[in-house]
């Protein structure tokens, strides 16, 4: 029998754009003129809202998220969960002009044969940077779909060979009170700084788990987590974490921020669920960015099939 | 006069809002927070009437800025009831009785409600008492915008002193009316 896998970025056929649209905004994002996003909706224009200019960068294209409706440019850079700038969404636009990206090193360390400085510049001239459509979901019950450029975590944790006892990943996003304003401000700081995310070791070597340079087109611009940073699509928005400098192969699972703030709401592995409710908001919808109407939130945010068997045997409700 | 330039300022959030919203990135989120805040501050506002009146004296606008509080809560209100639960009743049935978090926010608004409904003049004479319930709204909106955020921030911050200096005039004066009481009871007209 001859069963067609449909690949699972495919929400339904009314919200697939028309081929021909789909490649004049692949033009367009050549050109580094504009995101002209699907089906009409919105025309955003790039170059307003780009106060610093972002380097341009050689990628190649890929189908991930073919068909799915991109948020703008201008969504995804000025509505930011960046508390090391501000708690308001709006504000790391126009505050993170502080935070340097270049020159920019991250270490791995840890449980691996090589430990290694891998800088920013080898990245941008030797690895396979691709473009992604992903969608995004905050755990707070926004969402947005952004085209991310980058490459495979497990690209980068291979080079540096993990050992067995390499269980976890562990990341931390750069301490610099003269590039982050909030670190200035020590215990009264809105979170507890440096910011913590991790990953079973499964989850990083995901074909799907991504670390982003690039978005629409150029490099990342500061208040989205330049210069680089994770994207994990099948999680909620925070363990996405951003402008990381270390990565640590780790035995035990590291504490991240948001658990180590409150864990009886935000836990280690914050999978998209539209089943488990946060105990203050319910999960079931999301309300993606520029739109008045909610949308069904899918599980683990419709990468079920990618990811959905490294949690078979876990109760997800404990496992939260 | 004065009235109309009350009210055109009380009612001026409510322009800024239609326009705003149009370029919100996250709408039904951004309506839930500029109602919100609308709806405290301006309770908070009417609430410092009493104990302001001797600098300024706006005893007489006082109604009209608790009904524009109540204003912004039922906006409030509406934006949960038709776009974030999309009229699904039995949504907001679920959500008011699993979550803390949305039936503190309910019971505060059915105490606005109540008051608004009962503000007319003839029923203000029997249930004015009960007015006093809107202290218990205070608190339960301060508790309510408090656990709207993931981390607290400076206002948050501002409406929990806001609300700690109102209550703590409101028990210093009730002190004061059993003091006097115990000597005068006409004095309590005063209060």
């Amino acid at each position: 029998m001859n069963i067609l896998k449909k690949p699972d970025w495919y929400i339904s056929e009314n919200e697939i754009t028309d081929e021909k649209l789909f490649d004049k905004r692949r033009d367009f994002l050549k050109l580094g003129a504009a995101a002209l996003v699907s089906s009409s909706v919105v025309i955003e224009k790039l170059a307003a809202v780009e106060k610093i200019p972002r380097a341009s960068l050689n990628f190649t294209k890929t189908s991930f998220g073919k068909g799915l409706e991109l948020n703008s440019f201008k969504q995804a850079s000025t509505y930011n969960n960046f508390y090391e700038f501000s708690l308001n969404k709006k504000d790391p636009a126009k505050l993170a002009h502080t935070l340097k990206p270049n020159p920019w090193e991250v270490e791995i360390s840890g449980e691996v044969e090589k430990p290694m400085y891998i800088d920013l510049q080898d990245i941008f001239s030797s690895y396979p940077l691709e473009e992604r459509v992903y969608r995004f979901r905050c755990v707070e019950g926004w969402s947005m779909v952004v085209p991310w450029i980058g490459f495979t975590l497990s690209h980068m944790i291979k080079k540096a060979k993990p050992t067995s006892k390499a269980k976890y990943v562990k990341f931390i996003t750069e301490l610099d009170p003269d590039m982050f304003p909030d670190q200035k401000r020590g215990i009264f700081g809105n979170v507890p700084y440096p910011y913590v995310e991790g990953l079973r070791i499964d989850e990083a070597m995901n074909d799907l788990t991504f670390m982003a340079v690039g978005m629409y087109g150029k490099a990342l611009p500061n208040q989205n987590g330049a210069p680089i940073r994770l994207i994990v699509p099948w999680k909620y928005g925070f363990k996405s974490i951003k402008s990381i400098v270390a990565i640590e192969l780790v035995e035990e699972e590291p504490l991240n921020t948001w658990k180590e703030i409150n864990s009886l709401e935000y836990g280690f592995y914050a999978n998209v669920n539209p089943e488990v409710d946060h105990p203050r908001w319910s999960q079931a919808k999301e309300r993606k960015l520029g739109s008045f109407f909610k949308t069904k939130t899918q599980m683990f945010n419709g990468y079920d099939k990618e990811v959905a068997h490294m949690y078979k045997d876990m109760d997800l409700r404990k496992f939260y | 006069m004065k009235k109309v330039f009350v009210f055109l300022v009380l009612i001026s959030p409510f322009f800024y809002l239609l326009w705003s919203v149009q370029t919100a990135n996250d709408p039904i989120k951004y309506i839930f927070s500029f109602t919100g805040v609308s709806a405290v501050v301006i309770l908070m506002f009417s609430l410092s009437i009493a104990p302001i009146k001797k600098v300024v004296n706006l005893l007489k606008y006082r109604k009209m800025i608790g009904l524009f509080a109540f204003f912004y809560a039922l906006l409030h209100f509406l934006n949960f009831y038709i776009l974030d639960a999309q009229l699904d009743f039995a949504f907001v049935v679920k959500e008011t009785i699993d979550k803390p978090f949305v039936y503190l926010g309910m019971i505060a608004f059915t105490i606005l409600l109540f008051m608004t409904l009962s503000s007319t003049k003839k029923l203000f004479r029997k249930f004015s008492s009960w007015h006093k319930l809107v202290y218990i709204s205070l608190v339960l909106v301060t508790i309510h915008s408090s656990m709207a955020q993931k981390v607290l921030s400076s206002l948050e911050y501002t409406f929990i002193i806001v609300t700690c200096v109102l209550l703590g005039y409101r028990i210093y004066k009730l002190t004061l009316v059993r003091k006097v009481s115990y000597n005068d009871k006409a004095s309590m007209i005063v209060i």
